[in-house]
Parts: structure tokens; sequence; C-alpha cells
């Protein structure tokens, strides 16, 4: 029987298809999985951007090229840089509102292949408009970045994507903390947990998002 | 046929030098740069002009006709012409016969100050005087280097040309039979022109990431366009599309009459990259994305954020000249999450209850409710020179909403953003 130690277990196999393309943020405690596409819904001031920002970083100082696809003109790039990211590995699509060009924006660049991250960030924008976005750019997309080390993140205040996420996280903000007395306070952290939408019997994340002035 | 050199020595050569390669380019293929003017090879253009001296005045005529000063000569060995010509580099004049080659100081010779100093306490200055010397009794004086001296003045110099004047460029030409007023019918006889050009690339051993375009139109005038990557290729069909992207954004106002291309040289991209290097689009494949981004969304809406270090309100811009590097921190490390921002384009109009100076109530046409906490006032003004700016901002937290930054301007209450 000695011969079968050469054949991994059916445990471990399952593990490394599962973790093999992942992106772990560990201060978060979260991974994303490249080749899919990843939605952060959630509403105002859930941490959607402090967290796709954290991601963008990490990938972004280690030379990958990501791009943002600014549908409301909405994106900072002084948050970018307080939370680390490169700006100069970064791709800024600003599309002005038009809803129509940013999802043509992401196919150009879905279709480009080799980004790291495209970030689809459709803040801003209303439920009416996102309600009338055919199903199918969802599937279009998650068929294109398939076997590519591309991860697809979608931000919105409600989740958009259906079945077409492989991973879909609801944030939300428990809490905020402010420091000081009276009139004189300061924005500290948020604590904010992440539910996510594909596995229910998981436990929330909570983590804390801090401020940095 | 006997060997003939060149050389033209110029007062302003390091100006001059392009004008100087152009001039020599009319008599020779085979040149070579020297400190202060050029060296070509003439040989074999006694049967199409005449003897060395009408060479000569052909020559000085062309570069009279180009306005250039310098001094040519033409002799059988590349020093002897060089010799001839920088000893009368002021005007533009020709020489080449043996007798003035002969009167010529021994300063213009390669020989060490020292022995200059002692052959002319022997009162040898010029070559003739040293060309009537014994050669054994010089070489043992002097040593074996010295033959190359000896060489020099006997005009038996084999040193060949080393050519250091290469092309930096190529250049394709068509003329149309007839004019075409729409760009897309000529996207199969570009494609065509590429190829040819492309060939005549890669077999100088080059490559280009620049490429000058120029469209004859029929109203006579002329249409540019420069187009550059930021690395070379010459893979035809990224080329093709790019001049498509280009020229859809700026199209030619009149019909097209001919076309000429122009491929500058540059040294070929190695084609392996690193084993363990950071996934990330091909270059060409992230240009023609750029590209066909901008013509989606406008020019100056896709590229790169960059701080700006001024005080401005948003000290950021987006600038669309750049693309993403690709480049890798060394010190890369996680940080921590921070809280980030998001602003609302436009800014939210907002009415603000204020009551014992404490922001109490917010209304907007998205929500309205109680403010719980807040921070500020935080105050900001610039630029009172030219375009003044000022602000005062407040950090609030509206119950059952959001964290927003709210802003008041001599136009009431506004919302900037959210942080998010």
């Amino acid at each position: 029987m000695s011969h079968l130690s050469l054949v991994k277990k059916l445990s471990r196999l399952k593990e490394e298809q599962e973790y093999a393309d992942e992106v772990v943020l560990e201060n978060i405690g979260v991974a994303f999985t490249r080749g899919s596409v990843v939605e952060l819904s959630g509403e105002p001031s859930a941490g959607k951007t402090s967290l796709t920002l954290s991601l963008l970083s990490k990938l972004t100082q280690t030379g990958e090229i990501c791009a943002v696809v600014d549908s409301a003109n909405s994106f900072d790039p002084g948050s970018a840089v307080l939370a680390g990211v490169e700006t100069e590995n970064l791709l800024w699509v600003k599309c002005g509102g038009d809803l129509e060009k940013a999802f043509m924006a992401a196919d150009y660049l879905v279709q480009a292949k080799g980004f790291g991250v495209i970030w689809l960030d459709l803040n801003g924008l209303s439920q009416r408009q996102l309600g009338m976005v055919p199903k199918t750019y969802w599937y279009r997309y998650r068929t294109r970045i398939k076997e590519t080390p591309t991860l697809f993140m979608v931000t919105s205040e409600d989740p958009v994507t259906g079945s077409a996420s492989q991973q879909s996280f609801l944030l939300s903000r428990e809490r905020t903390i402010w420091s000081g007395e009276g009139r004189f306070k300061l924005m500290r952290q948020f604590l904010v947990s992440l539910h996510s939408r594909k596995q229910f019997y998981g436990q929330p994340i909570i983590t804390r998002l801090i401020a940095d002035y | 046929m006997s060997r003939l050199c060149a050389c033209i020595v110029s007062p302003d050569s390091n100006q001059d030098r392009e004008a100087l390669i152009a001039v020599a380019h009319q008599f020779s293929y085979l040149l070579e740069t020297i400190e202060d003017g050029i060296l070509f090879d003439v040989s074999g253009l006694e049967r199409l002009i005449g003897t060395p001296k009408q060479i000569t005045e052909k020559i000085a005529a062309e570069l009279r006709k180009n306005d250039l000063p310098g001094s040519v000569s033409v002799a059988s060995t590349r020093e002897t012409a060089t010799l001839l010509a920088r000893q009368n580099a002021a005007g533009n004049t020709a020489n080449n016969t043996s007798d003035t080659f002969r009167q010529l100081p021994l300063s213009g010779l390669p020989i060490e100050r020292d022995t200059l100093n002692v052959l002319r306490e022997l009162s040898i200055t010029k070559i003739d005087d040293l060309l009537g010397l014994p050669d054994e009794e010089l070489i043992g004086r002097y040593g074996q280097e010295f033959r190359y001296i000896l060489d020099i003045i006997q005009q038996n110099g084999t040193a060949l040309f080393a050519p250091n004047v290469k092309n930096d460029r190529a250049s394709w030409d068509f003329s149309l039979n007839s004019p075409v007023e729409d760009f897309e019918q000529l996207i199969f006889l570009l494609n065509h022109g590429l190829e040819k050009l492309f060939e005549q690339v890669a077999h100088s051993g080059h490559s280009t990431e620049h490429l000058d375009l120029c469209f004859k139109l029929r109203d006579r005038s002329e249409k540019a366009y420069e187009i550059k990557t930021s690395f070379p290729t010459l893979e035809r069909a990224f080329w093709l599309k790019l001049i498509n992207l280009r020229v859809a954004l700026d199209p030619p106002g009149s019909e097209i009459t001919a076309v000429n291309v122009v491929a500058h040289f540059t040294r070929p991209r190695p084609a392996q990259s690193g084993l363990y290097a950071a996934s990330r689009p091909e270059p060409e494949s992230l240009l023609l994305t750029v590209n066909k981004l901008k013509k989606l969304v406008g020019d100056e809406n896709v590229g790169v954020p960059t701080m700006l270090d001024q005080r401005l309100a948003e000290a950021f811009t987006l600038d669309a000249a750049l693309i993403p590097k690709g480049s890798e921190r060394l010190d890369a490390n996680e940080k921590a999450p921070v809280i980030a921002f998001s602003y609302f384009r436009p800014p939210v109009r907002a009415e603000v209850l204020v009551r014992d100076k404490r922001l109490v109530f917010i209304k907007t046409s998205r929500f309205s409710g109680h403010v719980t906490e807040y921070s500020g006032v935080w105050r900001a003004n610039s630029r009172w020179w030219d375009a003044a700016w000022r602000t005062q901002e407040w950090d609030i937290e509206v119950e059952g909403k959001g964290v927003y930054r709210l802003c008041k301007t001599n136009d009431g209450w506004c919302l900037l953003g959210e942080y998010d």
C-alpha cells in the first residue's frame, strides 16, 4: 500500500483546486479567485471602495497592471495613494456616468487579457439604470476571463451580477468610531462586516478600515 | 583601378554633420565620420567624373552649393586625404598634389611631442625633410611604432574605412492614380506598404517604435501623423490598427493623393520576459486597448492617475499621455485597509439645519436624516492670485445612511462625496 502515498488525497486535490489561483488579502482575511467575476455590494459607506483599493494595492505593488472603469467619475486617486496603490500601474477610464460606455470599456479591457484586476465601479449610478443592463453582459465577462489571471471586480450598491459572479459579498458598516469630545471629533475607523452571498453558512468577516489623514 | 579616398574637413563639423553626410552620400555609400569632418571612398569615380583633381573640384562645388564651409582633398590613402584637408580647413578649397603633401608640417602627424621637439632641433619640420632620412635609422631610434608614421608619409597606408554612418530610418511611398476620400480604402495598400517597410527594417537588424505617416492631399496640402509606441515592434497588424485609430480620431480634411510612411530604427525588443514576471497585458495589446478606449470615451478620459504637488481642492489629474508601466516595487508590503473617498459628480446640493453652531439635520435629493457625528470644520483655500478657491468642509455621519464629506461654499451647502 506504500505506493498509494504517492497519490494525493482527494481533500488535498480539492484544496489545491480551490486555492491555486487566489489573491489573499491577509489584513482583511478574504481571498478573491482569479479568472472570475467578484462582486462587492452594500449600502453607502460600507467599505466597497476601500476593500477594492486594498486589492489594487496588493497587485499593483507586485507590478501587475490593473484598470479602473470609473462609471460616474467618482474615483479618488488620493485615496488610492493612501491605500498603497502604485498609480503608475493603474489605468483609469472615466466614463462620465455613461453606463453603456462603461460596459463597453470593461469589455475592451477583458479582451486585452493580462490585467490583474479590472474594477468596474458602478457606485453612484441609479438602480433604474443598472436594472436595464442585460444579464448576458456578466456572463460574457465571466466567459472571457475564465482561465486568465484577471480578476473582474464589480462594486455597486445592490447585487447586479447574479449567478455570473463566483464570489459575491454583501458589505455593511457596523459602526463608525470617532475620537475626541464635543465639537472636536475625528473620524477614526469603520467596522465593516462581509457576508458571502454564495456561502450562506459561513460566518461574516469583520474587518476594520482605518482613516488615514 | 587605384584606390581613392576623399576627405572633407569642416570648421563646424558637429553642426554640419548631417549636411556633410548628405553631400558625401552623393559620391559614395562607404562613409566614415571623423572628429572634424567626414571620410568617404571615391574609388571608381574616375570614369564618371575624371581625374582626382576633377573629383575634388566636384565635391568642393557641391559644398559651395550647400553653403558649407570646409576643405576637400582626394588622395590614395585616407591618412593623406585627411592631412591635406586639415591643412586647409578654413576655406572651400581643393588640394591633392603630391608637392603640397610633402610640404605639410610634421605637427599634423601622430608623433609624440618629445620626438617632434628633437626633430625640430634638427631642422626637420616638414614631411619632405622626414622622407629624406633612412627608415632603418628612424625605426632603430624610435621603435617599430614609428613604422606607422613612415607608412603615412610614404602614402602606404592600408587602413580600411570603418563605416560608422548608419541609416536610422526607412521609408515607403505610394502615389495614387486617383484621389481617395475614405482612408479605410487605403488599408489594404498600407498593409502592403508596411510589409515592404518592415522587411527593410528587419533586414538591417532593427525594429521600430516610431512611424511618421504623411498624406499628400488633393488641395496640395499635407497631413502628417506621428505615431509612437513605448516599445519596438514590427507586428504589421498592430501598427495598422494603430494607424487606423489615429486617422479616425483626426481624419485628413481632403482627398488623399499620395502616402508616405517613414519607420525610425530602434533596437529590437528582447523576446523573452522574466520567468517570475507579473501578469500584464502584452504591450501591443495594452496600447491598442488604450487607443480603443480613447476612441470610445474621449482622449482626455483614459490614462494614468497622477498626483499634483499643488495646493488644490482636488490635487490630482488624469495623465492621458501615459500608459501603465507595470513596474514592480521592491519593498512591496500589504497595508492595513484605509477608508477611501468617492466623489459625487456633480456634488449633491444639500440643506443643512444648524442649531447652536452644531450640524443637526441634512436633507438632499437622495436622502435626509439626522447628523449623528461630525468632525470639522476643515478650512482650506489657495490660489488667491489666480483662480481663488476656498472651502469649509465637515465629515458627517448621517443616521441610517453613510459617512459623507459636507462642504459649504458661497453657493450653499453640498455633499462632495462619501467615505466608502
